[in-house]
């Protein structure tokens, strides 16, 4: 059928006598429903607005994520610190020059592994902005991210307590560097810093 | 709809627009007749225009600082509830077994002054191939242009006026009319 047919066609149409054409237009323009539907329009709406929140919850168990990892370097450090002005356990009591505040037990850790300036700088800037996250996080989720911090804690603890012992443990040195590593990792996707500054041995 | 109505719905689309929910049932209220009527003579299932017209609302929540005015709100609502009608079609391969041969459907009415035929012709629209019925729907029904049903259809406006000449085809000769 060509273009002019279907003009024909339509042109063929008496709208004020075809009968079916005058049958259409006298049906009912609304037909109510058998039943309310805005309970269920009002929970996919509902939906809606949670999705964002959602995906603002995400944001903030990413950031959480971060600090929870940024305090097991610092926890880390503290608890280590406390450990070995206590107990004077068996591992290197100087720490390196580049260790600077996280004092690591640089024994422990293997000669080769150091925390740089830089690492400390951007943990600085990480933590002045986690604060102010976690002020901001609802109190469920904040429990969640501290009963997380308490759990990392103790799991590091429990690292350098055991390169304590075995300050020559490659296994545990490669662990708590990891640690370092998914920390910065998570660090960057956070606040967009380049991992740059995490060298092979050389944090 | 009234001065008052039309002042109303201006207010509650203006609050909506701002995330007020309750007014956005007000316009629900004021529109789920025809959004409803629509999807159930596109789909001709009452379950599935139920759904359709829960979609469409949900659908013209998200969308409703695309509204600009241009067209009524009624519209607009229509032209929603099309697009999510043909989506869910789409999705669904059930359209396929509701395309039966004219011979089979109900015998003629004898007439379609009454509201007994306007009863024969809403059955007989339900009976058409999705195309010609979409179509029918919006021109006939709505009144809406070709431009327009073509437009809310994604067709082209030949395709919608061959479809209508379909459907008056089907139409007349499931209810014994001659045209």
């Amino acid at each position: 059928m060509n273009r002019d047919d279907q003009n024909d066609i339509d042109n063929q149409i008496d709208y004020e006598r075809d009968p079916l054409m005058l049958a259409a237009r006298q049906l009912p323009q609304g037909i109510a429903p058998g039943r309310d539907l805005w309970p269920g329009i009002a929970a996919g709406i509902e939906e809606q607005r949670e999705a964002p929140s959602r995906r603002g919850a995400g944001w903030n168990r990413l950031f959480a994520q971060a600090a929870a990892v940024l305090l097991l370097i610092g926890g880390s450090s503290g608890v280590t610190w406390l450990a070995m002005k206590q107990d004077a356990p068996a591992v290197a009591t100087e720490p390196s020059a580049e260790v600077l505040k996280f004092q690591p037990v640089a024994g422990s850790f293997g000669s080769q592994y150091h925390l740089g300036a830089e690492f400390v700088e951007a943990r600085n800037s990480l933590e002045a902005r986690l604060d102010e996250e976690l002020k901001r996080l609802s109190p469920e989720t904040r429990a969640e991210v501290e009963a997380n911090l308490n759990t990392i804690r103790a799991a590091i603890v429990e690292i350098n307590l055991a390169l304590a012992n075995e300050p020559d443990n490659a296994l545990l040195q490669q662990l708590l560097m990891n640690a370092y590593r998914d920390e910065l990792a998570v660090m960057s996707r956070v606040d967009g810093m380049a991992s740059s500054v995490m060298r092979r041995n050389d944090i | 709809m009234t001065m008052e109505t039309a002042s109303d719905e201006s207010a509650w689309i203006e609050r909506a627009q701002k995330s007020d929910s309750s007014a956005f049932e007000s316009l629900y209220r004021l529109h789920v007749d025809r959004v409803y009527a629509l999807c159930l003579r596109m789909t001709g299932n009452t379950a599935e225009a139920e759904d359709c017209t829960q979609e469409a609302f949900i659908q013209a929540w998200s969308k409703l600082d695309r509204f600009r005015g241009d067209s009524s709100f009624g519209t607009w609502m229509h032209r929603v509830a099309v697009n999510t009608v043909l989506g869910r079609m789409r999705k669904s391969n059930r359209e396929r077994d509701r395309i039966h041969a004219v011979s089979d459907v109900a015998p003629p009415a004898e007439s379609i002054g009454d509201s007994g035929g306007l009863r024969d012709l809403e059955n007989a629209m339900n009976e058409l191939p999705s195309g010609a019925r979409h179509v029918f729907v919006l021109h006939a029904v709505y009144g809406y242009s070709h431009e327009e049903t073509s437009d809310m259809l994604g067709i082209a406006s030949g395709t919608s006026k061959a479809q209508l000449h379909r459907a008056r085809r089907l139409l007349a000769q499931q209810l014994n009319l001659s045209l």
